[in-house]
């Protein structure tokens, strides 16, 4: 049923097109900004019905490439061609008037609107020009949406929808303007296994239909599993494009990277000396939960998006208050009542959203690494400047920044980089117990190895380190202990003899398998 | 913008140095040119004694504009100065013509002032109130204190000793304009070189992050707004010490100036961003206007015009200049 309403959009497509050329192709592209050349003769070709992986460092080209299909930049030279046709992708207008569909990793979408207006944002269906035809665009997304998602509602406020099927409308859109090529930019940073099952489906499906998706992920399992070809960029130059049954997951890593990149086991460097102490923790999201954690240690956090993983950082930074429970650090009851409160208790969090939480965008290095620390730095209540140039030059060499440029606006750097200036501040402020919220997300491989050998690192210090993360192989590289979490409480423990994939899929999972609402479900992921 | 970040130029601090101050560099070109402009228009308009009487005229409104930039960059506004400046100088003048030591009285304004701003700070602070619409309470509220107190009465006849405290003048500057420039070094060192001053760039450039890094986010506004208070209070002194008065309905439309003044030096009202030598600059730009303007004779409808466009223009040319992204 799906495939009847996708061929029926696009049997309306202009039919003008070339059955030999590539749906899309870049032809040379190359594009500077003063002083930086980002793109340097960029071609590769996207056949119609082909699922593309584009895979890359940040900062290898990729957001750069899919901004100048999108219409937003304008290539300093070389041609894009959408059916053998060269076009001019002069403004984000033209491009989606050229049947270029972009689904950005931060959706751009309005939150109070309805799922139906936001899917005719910008180009509403009237009546007479002058009123919007509100139930007619209920009507067209609804049938869109049908193939996809029928559960959703395209009269409800998209903000009650979950980031899962907010991007589903996102695609939805992308079919009511007849995309002939949807480019994704990590659609599934935020998503579950399941949900990323589901959307993988929902790109097949496009495929299937004669759409070309270029798909651009950090997460290579993804990349290969749901892509045929891939196109590896660095330094903002193709380096191959490669048929993805023929190639191993770590020659990909190294054509990204440029480099062999070692594949390291997990080391333990715990030790017996509790440090932290939490008794009976509980507040709405999470319930009773206790543990202790030792100096040295690294303790895994594994479980649904919604198990109270985070919750339970927030408790312990301090940014959210617990309704019950004690916490205490070297067999001292303390209060953590505000993140102030748990950063003298020794308790720094690297949150999740580094946008939203973690970074101050136009200030520089230097302060977002003190901002958490600047007491330290003052003297008679004025910063020492010449004191805090020297700490921050000492961390951000220990934690590799990369460009070394401690005075510029850090919204400038990767996010790989973002993050090792927030692993900064902490080390900055003194902080012996470090709670990591996803740690990598959004961040590349190369620098993903980085934050890994840096956790470890710090783990061998003597410092403790909680670390939270969807990605399983990552909480089995780094842990040396795991707690799984669901429904808010802890559902299993599990030492490094029976860690696995399975084993903490086994706990994650609710039994009763009534989350979701979506009957004869069983056994999700795993 | 992460495909830049990587292979930028490498002169380290030096860029940064050069982009930071490019926007001052740009706010004092904008006023060379201005006052080019009226030097070759307006005979005398170069003569000290006049270019002594811009920097008075700007002063009270750089007194405003340095609090409204601190409360601007810490994500706020406050648009209750104009008013917390006429409480404080109808109460400090009512002493003062009752025979309080100066002082005393003096000291008196101040407190009120700081009490204004504190009461914008908690509603905002503590009980999460928008800035916009608590300033916009507390502007009708402390205006009718103001008028109650004074049953809509000027307060008249200051005594001529305390006249001469403001009227005063140093190395032949007026006593104003040194204390105001006095005013803007300490909030410099205050943004530029404190804790305090990175707390507010940080509270308004991303208040969630902040929180978690542990700043101290309630304090840091409540200290913005009582800030704000106290240089309304310190504008309104100096305004009766010139005038030998104190009316209840001074400081009419002063916020709007003072908003001006650090939108033009340019503060971001998005909050994070902001620049004291930037706001003198803008506080100096209107004045040089308005009395260039008022020595040609222009009529105030004209000249109301000249300031609005002054406006847009900077912050036109500040957006062509900083371009897309």
């Amino acid at each position: 049923m799906p495939a009847r309403t996708f061929r029926s959009r696009l049997a309306s497509l202009p039919a003008e097109q070339d059955p030999m050329s590539p749906r899309l192709q870049f032809d040379g592209i190359s594009k500077d900004f003063p002083g930086v050349r980002a793109l340097s003769d960029v071609s590769f070709s996207v056949g119609a019905g082909e699922i593309h992986g584009l895979l890359g460092e940040n900062g290898a080209g990729k957001s750069t490439l899919l901004r100048i299909l999108s219409g937003v930049y304008r290539p300093s030279a070389g041609r894009v061609l959408i059916d053998g046709v060269p076009v001019t992708l002069n403004n984000p207008v033209a491009a989606r008037a050229d049947g270029v569909a972009m689904i950005h990793q931060e959706l751009q979408q309005v939150p109070r609107l309805s799922v139906a207006q936001n899917m005719f944002l910008g180009h509403p269906l009237t009546r007479g020009g002058l009123f919007v035809a509100r139930r007619e665009q209920e009507r067209q997304a609804a049938s869109a949406l049908a193939a996809l998602d029928a559960s959703i509602d395209p009269a409800a406020p998209l903000g009650s929808l979950k980031v899962a099927q907010r991007q589903i409308v996102e695609i939805a859109r992308a079919l009511l303007d007849r995309a002939r090529i949807v480019a994704m930019d990590e659609p599934t940073s935020s998503l579950t296994p399941s949900e990323f099952e589901r959307l993988a489906k929902v790109i097949k499906g496009l495929a299937r239909d004669g759409v070309a998706v270029v798909y651009v992920s950090h997460k290579l399992d993804e990349v290969f599993g749901i892509c045929r070809r891939a196109t590896i960029m660095r330094d903002g130059a193709v380096i191959d494009s490669v048929e993805l049954a023929g190639v191993s997951e770590h020659a990909v890593v190294s054509m990204m990277v440029g480099r062999e990149l070692a594949q390291e086991q997990h080391r333990s460097h715990a030790t017996r000396d509790v440090r932290l102490g939490v008794r009976g923790l509980s507040s709405p999201k999470v319930r009773d939960i206790s543990f202790d954690l030792h100096r040295g240690e690294v303790l895994g956090i594994a479980g649904l998006v919604g198990s109270g993983r985070t919750e339970l950082l927030r408790l312990l930074a301090g940014a959210d208050r617990a309704s019950s429970g004690t916490v205490e650090i070297d067999g001292k009851a303390v209060r953590l009542s505000s993140p102030r409160a748990a950063i003298a208790a020794g308790i720094g969090l690297v949150p999740e959203e580094r946008k939203r939480e973690g970074i101050v965008p136009l200030r520089p290095i230097t302060s977002n690494m003190a901002l958490a620390s600047m007491g330290v730095f003052a003297r008679h209540g004025v910063i020492d400047h010449a004191r805090l140039r020297r700490v921050a030059g000492e961390k951000m060499k220990r934690v590799n920044l990369r460009p070394f440029l401690l005075d510029r606006p850090i919204r400038l750097f990767s996010g790989g980089n973002q993050q090792k200036a927030i692993i900064g501040r902490w080390l900055a402020a003194g902080t012996r117990i470090l709670l990591f919220d996803e740690p990598t997300r959004g961040i590349d491989v190369g620098a993903k190895a980085e934050i890994y050998h840096l956790i470890e690192e710090l783990a061998a210090e003597g410092h403790c380190v909680i670390v939270v993360s969807s990605e399983l192989p990552e909480v089995i590289r780094l842990a040396d202990r795991v707690l799984v979490m669901r429904e808010g409480a802890i559902a299993a423990e599990l030492d490094r003899a029976s860690l696995s994939e399975q084993a903490i899929a086994a706990h994650a999972i609710p039994q009763s398998q009534g989350l979701g609402g979506r009957a004869g479900v069983q056994g999700t992921g795993a | 913008m992460s495909d830049l970040s990587q292979a930028a130029p490498a002169r380290p601090g030096a860029a940064i140095l050069q982009r930071f101050s490019m926007r001052d560099a740009g706010t004092l070109i904008g006023l060379l040119v201005i006052l080019a402009v009226f030097g070759a228009l307006v005979p005398g308009f170069f003569a000290e004694r006049n270019l002594i009487n811009i920097l008075q005229q700007s002063s009270i409104n750089a007194c405003l504009a340095l609090g409204m930039t601190l409360v601007i960059i810490s994500g706020g506004i406050d648009l209750s100065v104009g008013p917390t400046a006429a409480l404080s100088a109808v109460i400090s003048a009512s002493m003062l013509v009752a025979g309080v030591p100066f002082p005393l009285a003096i000291a008196a304004g101040f407190v009120i002032g700081l009490l204004c701003g504190l009461v914008n700070g908690v509603l905002v602070a503590y009980v999460g109130l928008q800035p916009f619409i608590v300033t916009l309470g507390t502007l009708s509220t402390y205006r009718a204190l103001a008028l109650i107190y004074t049953g809509g009465n000027p307060v008249l006849g200051l005594p001529v000793s305390f006249r001469a405290i403001f009227n005063g003048s140093l190395f032949g500057l007026p006593l104003a304009v040194i204390i105001v420039a006095c005013v803007a070094v300490i909030a410099w060192i205050v943004l530029k070189k404190t804790p305090f001053g990175e707390y507010l760039l940080a509270v308004g450039g991303n208040e969630e992050a902040a929180y978690i890094a542990g700043v101290p986010i309630a304090r840091t506004k409540i200290a913005a707004y009582m800030i704000s208070g106290l240089l309304a209070a310190l504008a309104a002194q100096i305004l009766i010490g010139r005038l030998g008065a104190a009316e209840p309905v001074l400081g009419n439309l002063w916020e709007l100036d003072a908003i001006a003044a650090a939108a033009i030096g340019g503060a971001s009202l998005m909050g994070g961003k902001g620049s004291i030598v930037g706001t003198i600059l803008g506080a100096v730009i209107l004045g040089a206007m308005r009395n260039g303007l008022t020595l040609m004779n222009v009529q105030s409808f004209y000249q109301l015009l000249a300031t609005g466009l002054i406006i847009l223009a900077a912050m036109l040319i500040d957006r062509v200049t900083r371009g897309r992204g």
